[in-house]
């Protein structure tokens, strides 16, 4: 439940900062990428999608993603994701808790643009 | 009283001096004598079918032999057809010697035949330059061109040959030919640098090691071994240098290409930048802000270039490594090698499945490991296009030093480089398989070079990655412009196999998984230079063309 929260609770903050925020708005302008976040066992996950600076979001599984951040599971989706550390998302891969589907490219481009919202 | 001409003076002089055996070239009448010269003294002449290949393929041969390659091109149109491999070959720091043909010096300003001032024109991308106009001095100044190219950082030389020196002759026992020395003075880092730098890798806890074409050009490959063994510094070995060791070594990186570098650098508390430049590719400010950096570069101006390096080391690197080894500590970081290696493979899980499933239509990862799975590791692998480069750099791996090449993917970003590339690594290891990724497009660019791989008998074989388009372009004009607003960047089907099977090669045409390894073990087996034209899904997008995209995306 945590996990789902935190997900609608980030849609809402891109959202915003998309109106709002200047550095994000600038970065995410000529975008045209979805990022979806999920559990491993797709019952909590959430397609965010950038496009031309529009962001929008839907809560559910998705197949039509560019990346996929793919978190073993919810407790460890919440952790990292809330984690202030920089390294929170390469500890994770390497101990088997969150994998990337699709581009690894983008799910890059996603954790810069997010940060500019910190 | 025995005379000899320009021309041959110069061939002789680089044959027994400088123990040059191939030239790449094409002929023309400026150049005759020349030609006859190598012709006399057992030169090997590799003749193409375009000036641009001559020079790129000289450019691979200086990689795979280690030492100058050499083209010659003749006056004006020749010289301008080879420019491209010579821009080339400068921004990649490689030792090319382009020996040129020019309107006589006797008709300077008479609009003569082929006259244009080639000096000035190629001066921005070569080291040296210069014009003989003594028959008696080709010796001394070849000797200079051949210094020059290899002497600091490598690089392109050009030395123009008029007919007035070429064609005349002069009495051979008034010929000199310089002595050809090797010098043990060498550029070398100071000794509390060296220590500095043995500090911080002491005190590493989570190193990388990145080495580029300096690690290959500095050609000891065993003061490599010993270093990086004894530090246990993870590393990648990028551009010229891969393949220094295997891509199989317990600490190499590099079968997660440049995903492994992006995802590991940022990690990093010490990075070894050895022989590599901090280009866009490295992005070496945003990758990796946080890290300590020892930088080893041949010229010294490049230490703190683009990144202020914590320590700078001038030098060359196997000179360095030697000297820096018995400074460090032993050290073994298992443990942070298991979590890199962890990390990145799980950001390539997709990769992965695409490598190992049977796909329709074909998925270009397939296709490369296809073909790894029929050649394996023992061979020479080449790719060349936009996408195309970026999943032969990935998708191949090899035992060799310089075992897995993407030239388009160097600087210059050149199309057409993979052709002569392969030829040059077919040409300097005969004895092993040497496979060419290509794509459709870039494939026009130097195609007709089968002709010449037919006449000289130099069977590459090349796997076409057809998806009917210049698939980089194309993907980056659908994030730019849009799917509907495409421009250019559209291609037909076409059947490239039968140009080579008319120019004397092996051609197939490849449609389905199923299809793709009979086809290469055919081609093989054919001894011919051959080309396996393989429809490919034309929607997929590297991640080469997502970073391309937001490269000139950002204004
Ligand atoms: C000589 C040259 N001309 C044009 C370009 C611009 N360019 C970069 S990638 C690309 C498309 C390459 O298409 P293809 O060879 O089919 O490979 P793909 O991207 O489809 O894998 C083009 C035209 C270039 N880099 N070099």
């Amino acid at each position: 439940m945590k996990f789902t929260l935190l997900l609608f609770g980030l849609a809402q903050l891109l959202k915003i900062a998309s109106h709002l925020n200047k550095a994000f708005k600038h970065a995410v302008r000529k975008a045209q990428v979805r990022i979806l976040i999920t559990t491993r066992d797709r019952e909590r996950a959430r397609l965010f999608t950038f496009d031309r600076g529009k962001v929008s979001s839907c809560g559910g599984f998705h197949n039509d993603y560019d990346a996929a951040l793919v978190f073993k599971n919810a407790g460890i989706g919440f952790k990292v994701l809330t984690s202030s550390k920089a390294d929170a998302s390469f500890n994770a891969a390497a101990d088997g808790g969150l994998c990337i589907r699709g581009m690894s490219f983008y799910a890059k481009w996603f954790q810069d643009v997010t940060q500019l919202i910190r | 009283m025995a005379e000899i001409f320009g021309g041959h003076i110069a061939a002789k002089y680089m044959k027994e001096v400088e123990g040059v055996d191939t030239v790449f070239t094409l002929s023309g009448g400026h150049i005759e004598n020349l030609l006859d010269g190598f012709n006399q003294y057992g030169v090997r002449l590799v003749d193409v079918r375009h000036e641009q290949a001559a020079a790129m393929m000289a450019h691979g041969w200086s990689i795979y032999k280690n030492k100058p390659g050499v083209c010659l091109v003749t006056a004006g149109p020749g010289f301008t057809n080879a420019v491209s491999g010579i821009a080339n070959a400068f921004l990649d720091a490689a030792p090319l010697v382009v020996l040129c043909g020019r309107h006589p010096l006797r008709d300077d300003n008479t609009l003569a035949l082929q006259e244009i001032n080639q000096i000035d024109m190629v001066k921005p991308i070569t080291k040296w330059q210069a014009t003989c106009y003594d028959i008696a001095r080709i010796p001394e100044y070849l000797a200079t061109a051949f210094r020059q190219a290899v002497t600091g950082r490598p690089g392109p030389v050009f030395l123009e040959l008029p007919p007035d020196i070429l064609f005349v002759s002069m009495d051979e026992k008034n010929l000199v030919f310089p002595e050809k020395r090797t010098h043990r003075t060498r550029v070398l880092p100071h000794e509390s640098e060296l220590k500095a730098a043995a500090h911080l890798i002491d005190n590493a806890k989570k190193p990388l090691f990145i080495g580029g074409s300096g690690v290959g050009f500095s050609n000891q490959d065993d003061a490599f071994k010993q270093f990086i063994e004894k530090i246990g510094f993870p590393f990648a070995l990028l551009n010229n240098g891969r393949g220094a060791l295997p891509d199989s070594h317990a600490l190499c990186m590099n079968d997660g290409g440049f995903t492994a570098v992006a995802a590991v650098a940022p990690q990093a508390d010490v990075i070894i930048a050895a022989g590599i430049r901090f280009s866009w590719v490295m992005q070496a400010t945003k990758l990796f802000p946080q890290a300590k950096v020892i930088r080893i570069d041949i010229d010294p101006a490049e230490l703190d270039n683009m990144r202020t390096s914590q320590v700078g080391l001038a030098g060359d690197c196997g000179d360095i490594f030697e000297r820096l080894t018995p400074l460090v500590k032993k050290a073994d970081h298992s443990p942070w090698i298991e979590t890199v290696k962890n990390a990145y493979q799980a950001m390539l899980v997709t990769e992965t499945e695409q490598k190992n499933t049977v796909s329709d239509p074909i998925l270009p990862l397939r296709l490369t490991q296809q073909i790894m799975t029929e050649i394996g590791t023992d061979a020479y692998y080449i790719s060349d296009g936009g996408d195309t480069s970026y999943y032969g750099m990935t998708g191949f791996m090899s035992d060799h030093r310089a075992g897995v090449l993407a030239p388009a993917g160097s600087l210059l970003g050149c199309l057409g480089t993979g052709i002569p590339f392969a030829m040059a690594a077919k040409l300097a290891n005969p004895g092993k398989p040497v496979i060419l990724l290509h794509g459709d497009g870039s494939f026009g660019m130097n195609c007709m070079e089968f002709d010449t791989m037919v006449r000289h008998n130099i069977p590459v074989v090349c796997v076409i990655n057809n998806d009917c388009a210049w698939g980089m372009i194309k993907h980056s004009q659908e994030m730019s412009i849009g799917h509907d607003r495409c421009t250019c960047s559209e291609l037909e089907l076409r059947h490239y196999e039968k140009i080579v099977e008319e120019l004397g090669g092996y051609g197939e045409f490849v449609k389905k998984d199923d299809d793709i390894i009979p086809a290469i073990k055919r081609a093989v087996d054919s001894g011919k230079p051959a080309c396996i034209n393989v429809i490919t899904d034309p929607t997929v997008v590297s991640p080469a063309t997502a970073m391309f995209y937001q490269n000139l995306s950002d204004f």
